[in-house]
Formats: C-alpha cells, structure tokens, sequence
C-alpha cells in the first residue's frame, strides 16, 4: 500500500486533503473578517480622533463577535416585491469565487491549495464573477437604490478589470510564468518586484481599490447618495456574507495577490531554515497592505461616478497600455538584466505621477472655458 | 479503490448543466433568469473544458462570457423596459416546421455521435507559452480577423448610438 502525507494512504488523503484545505480558507476568512472589521472602526477612530469600540472585551475586541452573533440570530427579514431565487442566490454567487480564489493563495512554500499553472489567470477570472452576484443582487431587490448600486457596480468593476489584468501582464512578462508559486519563487533576494515594476504596482493597486468597492471607490454603496447601493434590502447574515465576509474576503484576496506579486508573497529573512516562517511573512504583507487601504479609506473623500470612470479610460488603461510596451520592449531587448526594465518603469511612474496636477490643470482651464461661454449668452441678456 | 469514476459522474453533472441550462435559455419566460442560466451554461462549458485538460481555455471562457458578457446582457436588460415575453409569439406557427427541422438535423447527428471516436486530447491545455504561439503563428489571420470585425461591430454601435451633441445643445438651450 502506498503511504501519502502524515502515513495515510492518497485515496484517503486526497479528499481529506480537500476538506481541511475549505475549512481553513472558510477559518481564515470568518476571522480574517471579525478581526479586519475590528481593526477598520479602530484605525478609523484612531485618525478621526475618537475611541472606537472599546466596551465588549478588552480594547473593545469582542465587539465584532457580538455583533457577527446578532447578524446570526437575527430574523430573516425578506422583502414581499424581491425575486425570489435570485435574491436568495446573490449572496452565494457573490461568496463563492472568493472562496474558491483562496485555493491558488501561496501562504507559505509548501502551504498553498493547488499550484495551478494558470494561478493569475485563475484570479482574475474568479474576480470578474464577483460582478455577476452583485449586480443579481442589485436587481432582485427590487428597490431603485439598489438597481442603481447594482449597475454601477458593473460599469465600475468591468471598467477597472482592465487595466487590473494589464498591470498584472507586465510582471507576467518579467518573471515568465502565471503560477503564483513560481512568481514567488523568482523573488528570492531583496530585489523584489517592486522595485523592478513599481508603475504596475501603482496601477494594480489603485485598479484594486476599485475592484473591492473601497473608498474612494465604494460608488456600488456609497451611503450619501444610494442607502446602502446594492445591499439595501439586505440584513441579518445574507447581509453580513455579502458585505463582511465576502468583501473583506475580497480585500485579503486582492492584497494576497499584491503580496506575492510584488513584495514577495512568503519570501523573507529565515523563510530557507524555519519554511513555516514563510506563513508570518505573508501574513504581516497582506495585514500592511490592509492597513494602507484602511487609511485610504479614512483619507480621501469618495469620486463622483463619472470621475471614475473618466479616471480609468482615460487614465489608467492608457497608462497601463504605456506600461506594458515599455517593460515588453525592455525586457526583450535586455533578457539578461532586469535593470532597465527597472529604470523604464520608475521613470514611467515619476512621469504619471507628475503630469496628474498639469492634466488637472488643463481639465479645470477647460471647464472654466466652458462656464464662461454658457454665460455669456445669460449675460448678454440680462 | 481508485477515483476513475468521478471524471464521468462530473461529465454527466455538467452535461446535464449545458443541456438543461441550454434549453431553459430559450424556453423560461423571465428574461434575467434566461441570462443567468447562460452563464450557468457557459460555466458547465468551461468545466468541460477543464475536463479534457484545457484549463486556459476554461479560465478565459469563464472570464469573458460570464464576467463580461453576461453582466453586459443584464446590464442591457436592466437598462430596457421589460416585461415578461409576450408567450409563443413568433414561433406558435412555425412550431411543425420547426419540428421537421430539429429531426432532420437531430438525427444525423445523434447517428455521428455515436460512431464518433474521438482522438484521445493530449495533454497541456495549461501549457499558456504552446497556445500564445500558435495563436500568434498558426492562427495569426484567423485572430486579426475577428479582432477587425469586433473592431467594425464597436464602430457601428458608436455611430448608431451617437447623437449630434452640438444639436442637442441647442434644442435644450431654446426649451
């Protein structure tokens, strides 16, 4: 008889492998969730000078239990006009590609789900589903708040696929493969991807404040002008799975992919004599970058819907069309070094990021301009 | 005791999901639940897919038919006013001829299928560098003329959509 891992035999192993691999994604995301839920109300009090929660348990950190425990036991409040079905599926079909997007999450050498080649295409192809369950959920609540939520939702998230997966090819094209596994693997030193691509990096992340709903963002929810967007008519744990779970699941998702993208993933000091080290390294990567979409969130003030779109078609995708040229050119006219892909894209960045207030500039000139003409008539009248 | 036998019972799941989906597509009256059983199909397809070997296949089939192309169709939907296809309209009459005709195609094709012995699929569907390339070299053609044609179909939804802005103007203006 065959012996597989821990002395079992693989037939047994291979479904109780899959079983422990779900229930420690669902682990981490249920309490990946609590505690990112917690640290958002604190970080936001903490630079809006208050205290946040502080009365249930110590630093106030059972609060979320207390009230993931309400969502639970609330009454399952449905309301008569929605569609059945669909309003019942949303919150699964809005769940589920997150979860499934855990499997190709390298936590540390050894610790990964499944080494899919395809692992990048896999996650993009998961984050496009996430649409589906959110705009079903924004039309079978039957209620005009949603609906809106819902369709901005779709014009939002398909609009910012595009430069996320174009940012993703450019560091594709540097390491040569699509696994996750592998892209972590060819970071091994201190020169992470980063420093050789830190324009698709800029990129990827602004598309990804897009693509989990995040301010500046949250235009699918913003709360001033739509309730709560797509999640009105939603409440108890259909609520807390749509918007708890699945989008703080998103965010992990989003920030484990820029993790082990560009910082590195698992790679660290001691990761080659302790591997299980590998989990703490990603772990305090993933949290940091969480960390840095919080305080954007508690930063800026929210776009206005056209602003974003504006932003994306004629800002980023352009950008990350640029971007991928220049690393293609580079790195085939250089395979052997990385440096001048390195330079092409710093400089790439310094540019981006210094021509923004000269095209705000023209913008506003042109807006003054188109002011000043519609008034004239008015005045002239007058 | 070996896995041998799940391969099939998934083939068969998803096989019951193409067909039924399918046909659920054309014959459910609500429209949105029609979108969402074709994402349903295209879904069972790309697990098809994934069944003999192709998995980039699958993951572009599912990233572009149902994150895209789906969202779009109830994008559409929800944009138009809509209300529950009126029963049967254009088809009751034709519905003998019909008949004749699914029979007369259906038949061949069951009595091929059956005959049909496939080459076995080779292996590395996954294999991204193998497919770039013959998409690129083989295929270079046939995949510059769909881009041309997709590129004509956008031209001509913007010019058929677009209105003359400054007329527009105008009209709002002496209202």
């Amino acid at each position: 008889m065959p012996i597989g891992p821990f002395g079992l035999d693989p037939v047994i192993w291979a479904p109780l492998r899959l079983v422990v691999a779900v229930a420690l994604a669902l682990f981490l995301i249920l309490n990946g969730a609590l505690l990112q839920i917690y640290l958002e109300r604190k970080i936001q009090a903490m630079m809006q000078d208050r205290l946040g929660p502080y009365h249930v348990g110590p630093f106030g950190l059972l609060q979320t239990f207390a009230d993931a425990l309400k969502l639970i036991a609330k009454e399952d409040v449905r309301p008569k006009g929605t569609d059945s079905y669909f309003f019942l599926a949303a919150p699964a079909l809005v769940f589920c590609p997150m979860l499934a997007s855990w499997v190709v999450l390298p936590f540390a050498g050894d610790i990964v789900g499944a080494n899919l080649n395809i692992g990048l295409l896999y996650l993009t192809t998961l984050g496009s589903m996430t649409v589906l369950g959110i705009v079903v959920a924004g039309w079978a609540s039957n209620n005009k708040y949603a609906l809106v939520g819902g369709l901005r939702s779709a014009g939002q998230l398909i609009s910012y696929e595009i430069p996320q997966i174009l940012a993703l090819v450019s560091v594709v094209l540097v390491v040569g493969s699509l696994s996750m596994v592998d892209i972590t693997r060819s970071q091994a030193g201190p020169l992470v991807n980063v420093l050789i691509l830190p324009f698709s990096f800029v990129i990827y992340f602004i598309a990804a404040l897009a693509e989990t709903n995040r301010t500046p963002f949250d235009l699918p929810e913003a709360e001033s002008e739509l309730v709560a967007g797509w999640l009105t008519e939603y409440s108890g744990m259909r609520w807390g799975t749509m918007l708890a779970l699945s989008e703080y699941g998103n965010v992990t998702v989003v920030c484990g992919i820029l993790a082990t993208l560009w910082l590195g993933g698992w790679q660290g000091p001691g990761v080659d004599a302790l591997p299980l080290l590998g989990v703490v390294w990603f772990t305090l990567k993933v949290y940091a970058l969480i960390l840095v979409f919080m305080w954007i969130r508690a930063t800026l003030p929210r776009l206005r819907i056209d602003q974003l779109m504006s932003f994306c078609w004629k800002g980023l995708i352009p950008a990350a069309l640029v971007n991928i040229l220049v690393v293609a050119v580079l790195s085939l006219a250089f395979p052997d070094t990385r440096a001048p892909v390195a330079i092409g894209s710093w400089i790439l960045l310094i540019a981006f990021v210094a021509g923004l207030p000269l095209v705000q500039r023209r913008r506003l000139a042109g807006l003054r301009e188109r002011a000043r003409r519609s008034a004239l008539p008015v005045r002239a009248a007058s | 005791m070996t896995f041998d036998f799940v391969e099939p019972v998934v083939f068969a799941v998803l096989s019951i999901g193409v067909i039924g989906a399918g046909a659920a597509v054309v014959l459910i009256n609500r429209i949105t639940a029609a979108a969402l059983l074709m994402a349903l199909t295209f879904l069972c397809m790309a697990g098809m897919f994934v069944l003999l070997g192709a998995e980039t296949i699958a993951a572009f089939q599912v990233l572009i038919y149902v994150g895209a192309i789906t969202v779009l169709i109830l994008y559409g939907v929800m944009f138009t006013k809509y209300g529950d296809r009126p029963y049967g309209l254009f088809f009751q009459r034709q519905t003998p001829l019909a008949a004749v005709f699914v029979f007369a195609l259906a038949v061949p094709v069951a009595y091929w299928a059956f005959f049909f012995t496939s080459p076995p699929p080779r292996p590395g569907g996954g294999d991204l560098p193998a497919l770039a390339t013959s998409v690129f070299t083989d295929y270079a053609f046939p995949f510059e003329v769909a881009s041309v044609l997709l590129l004509a179909a956008m031209v001509g939804a913007i010019v058929l959509t677009k209105r003359d802005e400054t007329h527009e103007f105008d009209e709002r203006r002496r209202r």
